[in-house]
């Protein structure tokens, strides 16, 4: 999984590329660390190259979510593919996460 | 297709791979993705849990039977029937939700049928699912 983070001020645009699975959740945990800083952020994630997500991306986001609702932020996924979006959907995660 | 694999530490993506490239697999991208998502779920579990105490075997399978494809996992690990975790309650907030717990349930929402069965002390788990 690529990570690319653009941070103006409390903004974050984030773009996701590739898979995130088991052998890669440790370190996509390391590189979304800065967006697990800060008040109020405003975090889009762009998916529309993110090829697939395993129960542990998944735990990954929940976690995001969890801390940008405690520091008052936004988070918002863009772009979502549709065999991943039905990932998120089966595990009510779509109703937790806002996804345009 | 009935592959033995021995020992499985840190072997998750060749385990994966071995059933991905069966010749029982089926073509259609939506439907291999599903079908990896899960097979990556049971393995990961396997080879992080089962054998608590050094190290040991997986066999996995595949098998086309009438319209569904069958994928079989047997080790001879901790018993442990993962059919019997509780679901997690997917209408909470995301404070309630709690973080983990989502790997087996995606397979059963996902598959149409899975089977469990602890016999001669092997956990015995099988995915069922229409492929045609």
């Amino acid at each position: 999984m690529n990570v690319t983070i653009n941070r103006e001020e409390n903004r974050f645009n984030v773009v996701l590329q590739g898979r995130l699975d088991t052998t890669n959740a440790d370190q996509f945990q390391k590189d979304i660390q800065p967006l697990m800083e800060g008040d109020q952020p405003e975090i889009t994630l762009d998916c529309t190259d993110m090829e697939y997500t395993s129960s542990q991306g998944l735990r990954m986001f929940l976690m995001l979510q969890k801390s940008v609702n405690a520091r008052g932020g936004r988070m918002t996924m863009t772009g979502m593919k549709p065999q991943v979006k039905e990932v998120f959907d089966i595990t009510g995660f779509s109703n937790i996460i806002r996804i345009i | 297709m009935k592959v033995l694999i021995d020992p499985i530490a840190g072997k998750s993506a060749e385990i994966i791979e071995t059933l991905m490239s069966s010749s029982d697999m089926v073509d259609d991208p939506a439907l291999q993705f599903k079908l990896r998502l899960c097979i990556e779920e049971v393995v990961e579990n396997i080879v992080n849990y089962a054998y608590k105490e050094g190290d040991g075997y997986i066999e996995v399978g595949t098998e086309l039977k009438g319209d569904s494809l069958y994928i079989t996992f047997r080790d001879s690990g901790v018993p442990f029937n993962p059919l019997e975790k509780a679901d997690p309650d997917i209408t909470l907030s995301a404070e309630k939700r709690e973080v983990g717990g989502l790997g087996i349930f995606l397979c059963k929402q996902l598959m149409d049928r899975m089977e469990y069965e602890y016999r001669d002390g092997n956990n015995m788990l099988t995915m069922i699912k229409k492929v045609s």
